[in-house]
């Protein structure tokens, strides 16, 4: 198990430099590369103050220097200064880390809740109206394109019935508020935009848990509690359900690893403060460290994830031995 | 005398085992998975609803009297903009005034096309990958799955969005191209892995015996017996890469004006929805119906096409 994980880690280590290079070199090889964006906007810009900026960026150097003092400083957990806002990058991703991890936690916790309960509801029910019923549903939960279903909800909910905020994390002035008020004014603006997020992460778990229920419930031991004298409710979520859970972790913890790019389209029709609108921001702009620094945090979630995963999967099923 | 007994055995068994009736029941391997697919109505319906979908986008120039491959007329009139349905505009117009109708024919243009060819170049990358790296093991196997693994590591998003920003002239075979990129990876681990599975197999030993070369082996003896998988695969692929072009489009990465493109048009409509609903509602029903479909011919294909399916 230890030189299992000892192998893991360095392999995903390796990988991520390797990507690093990767990413550098696309992003500084491309025509309109960093040094085109320099004084793109500002036709009055003069060739010395051009090469100021350039200076100022470290833009003058062959782009293998270029690399290896971004390597250097990245180590130390710098990441450059965005061009957009000359801020440093490595602290503008972390001021937006908690607001898309609220709205990723809510998501997926509330995703985990429906797809147990529609999951289970199907398998208990096979062949039935209601198990027709899920199935066509996360079918069609698959098949939406979440960016208009988010459109429909904010059109529904908030032009319609104005029942819910369609922007922002809170409320422009919260100044007057009281505590309570101000942790409603979080929930509201928190429901849409997680219903939104969470709509895929629902239709592919109940999917996922309907058929790992299934093939959970042929099994000898399922039998043998029956036979015992066990209700069948008891075995069903006592011995079965423990079970079934244990594959869908594995999709949960991996589903975690797409935080970078989960929230994007989400974040970006809620107004909501968070990594995918600095992103998006970004890509337009173009703000090349940021770019840089925002697809390998994007790439480090998804390797540490996967890593996360085949752990848990081996702590909970005692039956999987690595070799 | 033995070789004679023998001999009468075998024309004993020969010819007259296959009776009338056998001989009618006999199918080829096309009509046995034909039948199993068409057992499945809701594969069916998918299927017949496509088929709509395609011709309307094949004719979409005819019905339109547009000639160009992608982009619709181009003919706004702002006395008429956001009408709703009226006479000679069975949809209504958009923003512009353009006809709502040619608009969706021709964003069905675009996202079939985009759907189908990143499906196309998805398994042609796939399968040179899967098999080379299934079939020969070894170091070949270890470079190519690190990879793959590495694609897989990405953001599809993210690496899409500054990838398009970058590279991308807004043609459609420009976001083919960007969406196989990144879709060709998981395929590829399918393919690899029948052929890990397929080249242990008797046959192929057999194939060998009779002196096949390794491309034989690959294309004529593991490639026709691998090709089910790698169908349901690409099928849907290209539910997944209509989604991805319209999430690009919507956010003005994908295809530019005038061509017009459901995810755009989605992104249009968003400042007309109290005024002009439909323009919300169609270009994203035509999405959500075109993915649906393609996923449910994707799963019964992959039901038809199992040879461990047994026949009901």
């Amino acid at each position: 198990m230890r030189r299992y994980l000892i192998r893991r880690v360095v392999q995903a280590v390796f990988m991520l430099f390797v990507m690093s290079i990767v990413f550098f070199t696309l992003l500084h090889l491309i025509p309109g590369g960093p040094d085109a964006v320099i004084g793109a906007n500002n036709p009055h810009i003069t060739p010395i103050q051009r090469a100021a900026i350039r200076h100022r960026f470290g833009l003058d150097q062959p782009v293998p220097i270029q690399y290896l003092s971004w390597l250097g400083n990245a180590l130390h957990g710098d990441f450059g200064i965005s061009f957009s806002n000359s801020l440093p990058v490595a602290q503008e991703l972390a001021a937006r880390i908690p607001a898309t991890l609220e709205l990723f936690l809510t998501a997926l916790g509330f995703a985990l809740i429906m797809a147990i309960l529609l999951g289970v509801t199907a398998a208990v029910k096979q062949y039935s109206i209601t198990d027709y019923l899920i199935t066509v549903l996360s079918y069609i939960g698959i098949s939406m394109p979440v960016f208009w279903f988010a459109l429909l909800l904010q059109e529904l909910f908030g032009v319609q019935l104005g029942l819910l905020p369609v922007f922002g994390r809170t409320a422009a002035d919260t100044t007057s508020f009281t505590n309570l008020e101000i942790f409603e004014d979080y929930v509201v603006h928190l429901i849409l935009p997680a219903i939104v997020l969470s709509l895929l992460f629902i239709a592919t778990w109940s999917r996922f848990l309907r058929s790992s229920m299934l093939e959970v419930i042929k099994q000898d031991y399922i039998r043998t509690a029956r036979m015992k004298g066990l209700g069948a409710r008891q075995v069903f979520f006592r011995h079965a359900l423990r079970n079934a859970l244990i594959p869908l972790v594995t999709v949960v913890a991996i589903s975690f690893g797409g935080i970078a790019g989960g929230a994007i389209i989400t974040e970006t029709i809620f107004a909501w403060p968070g990594l995918g609108r600095l992103f998006l921001v970004a890509v337009n702009f173009p703000d090349y460290p940021t770019l840089l620094a925002y697809l390998l945090f994007g790439a480090a979630s998804v390797i540490f994830f996967n890593l996360v995963a085949d752990i848990l999967y081996g702590v909970i099923d005692p039956r999987i031995r690595y070799s | 005398m033995a070789t004679v007994q023998s001999d009468q055995l075998l024309t004993q068994f020969q010819p007259n085992e296959i009776t009338p009736e056998l001989a009618r029941k006999r199918r080829s391997q096309f009509r046995i998975i034909f039948d199993r697919f068409t057992r499945n109505k809701v594969a069916v319906a998918g299927f017949v609803v496509l088929a709509v979908l395609l011709v309307a986008a094949v004719f979409a120039p005819i019905i339109t009297g547009q000639t160009s491959t992608y982009d619709p007329p181009n003919d706004p009139n702002l006395s008429i903009a956001l009408s709703g349905p009226i006479p000679g505009h069975p949809l209504g117009t958009d923003d512009l005034g353009r006809d709502e109708l040619a608009r969706m024919l021709f964003g069905g243009r675009v996202s079939l096309a985009v759907g189908i060819l990143t499906a196309l170049l998805t398994i042609l990358i796939a399968v040179t990958v899967g098999s080379l790296a299934g079939y020969y093991g070894g170091w070949v196997d270890m470079v190519m799955m690190r990879v793959t693994d590495a694609f897989l590591s990405v953001p599809l998003l993210v690496v899409l969005f500054v990838l398009a920003r970058t590279f991308s002239d807004g043609s459609v075979p420009s976001i083919v191209i960007l969406i196989a990129a990144f879709e060709w990876p998981s395929v590829a681990r399918v393919v690899r892995g029948e052929f890990l599975g397929l080249k242990e197999r008797e046959f192929l030993l057999a194939a060998r015996t009779l002196g096949a070369n390794d491309l034989r082996l690959m294309v004529r003896h593991i490639l026709p017996n691998a090709a089910g998988p790698i169908i349901v695969a690409a099928t849907l692929v290209v539910g997944d890469a209509i989604i991805t072009e319209s999430v690009l489009s919507f956010f003005s990465f994908g295809v530019r004006p005038p061509t017009s493109s459901w995810g755009s048009m989605l992104n249009n409509s968003r400042d007309f929805i109290s005024s002009d609903p439909l323009l919300l509602y169609l270009p994203g029903i035509a999405i959500l119906i075109t993915v649906l479909c393609f996923n449910l011919m994707g799963d019964g294909l992959r039901d038809a096409l199992d040879p461990y399916m047994t026949e009901r």
